[in-house]
């Protein structure tokens, strides 16, 4: 849910390059501090895992194309480490064939790698205490609610908070009230309060742009988290009833 | 599934760019991605489009076939356009062709280049651990695949989906998932059993060779090379 599908020459290129830095050297340092024997095993099961996400993000589940992207559950399955270099496998097929675009492939895999580390770590405590449906459902959302809100910190800081949201374009918000009061002082004193109205009015516009925007995007991320928590936890519910030592490692 | 696709145009094909050598499509890949990034003027975007649209029709690359995966950038690039449209319509159109384009270059590349070469080559520069992990991710893909659209179509035959009721789909594409999971990793266990009676050691060999293949090769570069360089100079015309 979390994936950016954000295409290419929109985010600068040297967060991109820096996104790709920070997660190839995560990667490298991943790899040495892996028994070499140990992590040669594990690879065919982790590839199983990054092609289970590629087969889940191609499934629709409603008539839009809305899908479960199953970061967490590839990291309770194989772990955090492996799971970060499934992660970085997933968004690089998938950016070769447009979703996403292939100069943000290493900011992808940071964003979603974090929703892995978290969502293993927190189910792994969680399970001790909860059950494990309900331990996967709180990784599940604990995970993709940080990846989300980095997301969403990601392209605010690149595209600018004020151009995220739908906004009101005739000039800048702070320097209206100045210059209308000033204006209405010196050549209008008996419009003030019609400026005054105006100037409400415009700020109240304002703030309905803002709540409504920030409503809908709040609005879709919960749906999403919830759909994934809930895909997980199924997920995972199922493994207990049928082959539970994949949870148990 | 447009892996599947992708994997059945690059290995079948028979066009110009599925005869040149890896490197150099790798190379020229780059440079007609940073074309694309690095260019603001809508004039330089359409003429970048119409050079990368020739490539396709000189690559006999279907169009029809590929063109709907620029659909899925030109969609996501519409949220960002819309914003900057609040400007200028033209820095919205803008958006939404940088982001077109660069989608057409990597297709261009995926569509003439089977995945295992882009493998081979990108081992050259990648740990090993992680080549390997492509390369199982990708033949794991196909195995599983199959396998998912077996038990998709099962579910569909007893009515377990239709698309209009999202929680029924979830509840049981979750049971399809878990069944696959379940099978993948015993799979797995296998695939490790026999690799190791093989001799794995961890690096998968990769026998492809990176050096051009002739002339064509060394022009494709160059091309790519001279769009570079007539996006970045200034034009005064």
């Amino acid at each position: 849910m979390s994936h950016i599908h954000v295409p290419d020459g929109i985010i600068p290129l040297s967060w991109g390059a820096g996104g790709y830095v920070v997660s190839l050297l995560i990667m490298i340092l991943i790899i040495r501090s892996m028994d070499a024997a140990e992590a040669r095993q594990r690879i065919p099961a982790t590839a199983m895992a990054a092609a289970i996400m590629i087969i889940g993000m191609s499934v629709p589940l409603f008539v839009v194309p809305v899908h479960l992207s199953l970061a967490v559950l590839t990291g309770i399955l194989v772990g955090p480490k492996m799971g970060f270099l499934a992660v970085f496998v997933v968004n690089l097929i998938l950016a070769s064939f447009g979703h996403g675009g292939i100069t943000i492939v290493g900011l992808n895999t940071l964003l979603i790698g974090s929703e892995v580390l978290v969502g293993s770590v927190v189910f792994k405590g969680l399970k001790q205490h909860l059950s494990v449906r309900k331990g996967a459902f709180g990784a599940t959302m604990a995970g993709v609610a940080l990846s989300m809100v980095l997301m969403v910190l990601l392209v605010g800081s690149t595209a600018g908070f004020s151009e995220v949201l739908p906004h009101h374009h005739h000039g800048e918000h702070d320097e209206l009230p100045a210059v209308t009061l000033t204006e209405t002082q010196e050549n209008e004193p008996h419009g003030h309060s019609h400026q005054h109205g105006s100037f409400h009015e415009e700020l109240e516009r304002i703030r309905y742009f803002t709540f409504t925007g920030w409503a809908a995007v709040g609005t879709i991320f919960l749906a999403g988290l919830m759909l994934e928590a809930a895909g997980t936890s199924l997920i995972v519910g199922y493994f207990q009833r049928v082959k539970p030592q994949l949870i148990d490692r | 599934m447009h892996l599947a696709e992708m994997d059945h145009l690059s290995v079948n094909g028979k066009g110009f760019f599925h005869r040149r050598g890896t490197l150099s499509k790798l190379v020229f890949t780059i440079f007609m991605l940073s074309s694309w990034i690095i260019s603001r003027e809508l004039s330089q975007l359409l003429l970048l489009l119409l050079l990368i649209l020739f490539f396709f029709v000189m690559g006999s690359i279907p169009l029809k076939k590929v063109g709907h995966l620029a659909l899925y950038p030109a969609f996501f690039s519409l949220i960002f356009a819309l914003m900057m449209a609040q400007q200028s319509w033209v820095n919205g159109l803008v958006i939404i062709l940088k982001a077109v384009g660069a989608a057409l270059t990597m297709l261009l590349l995926i569509a003439t280049t089977p995945y295992v070469d882009i493998f081979a080559a990108l081992s050259k520069v990648l740990p090993g651990l992680l080549v390997d992990l492509m390369i199982f991710t990708y033949r794991a893909f196909f195995l599983l695949m199959e396998k998912m659209q077996a038990l998709l179509r099962i579910i569909r035959l007893r009515g377990g989906y239709d698309a209009m009721t999202p929680l029924k789909n979830l509840q049981n594409l979750t049971r399809a998932l878990g069944t696959l999971v379940i099978q993948a990793f015993e799979m797995s266990e296998r695939i490790y059993q026999i690799l190791a009676i093989r001799g794995y050691s961890g690096r998968i060999p990769l026998r492809h060779s990176l050096k051009p293949r002739g002339t064509a090769d060394f022009g494709l570069m160059l091309a790519g090379m001279v769009i570079l360089m007539g996006t970045v100079m200034k034009w005064n015309l």
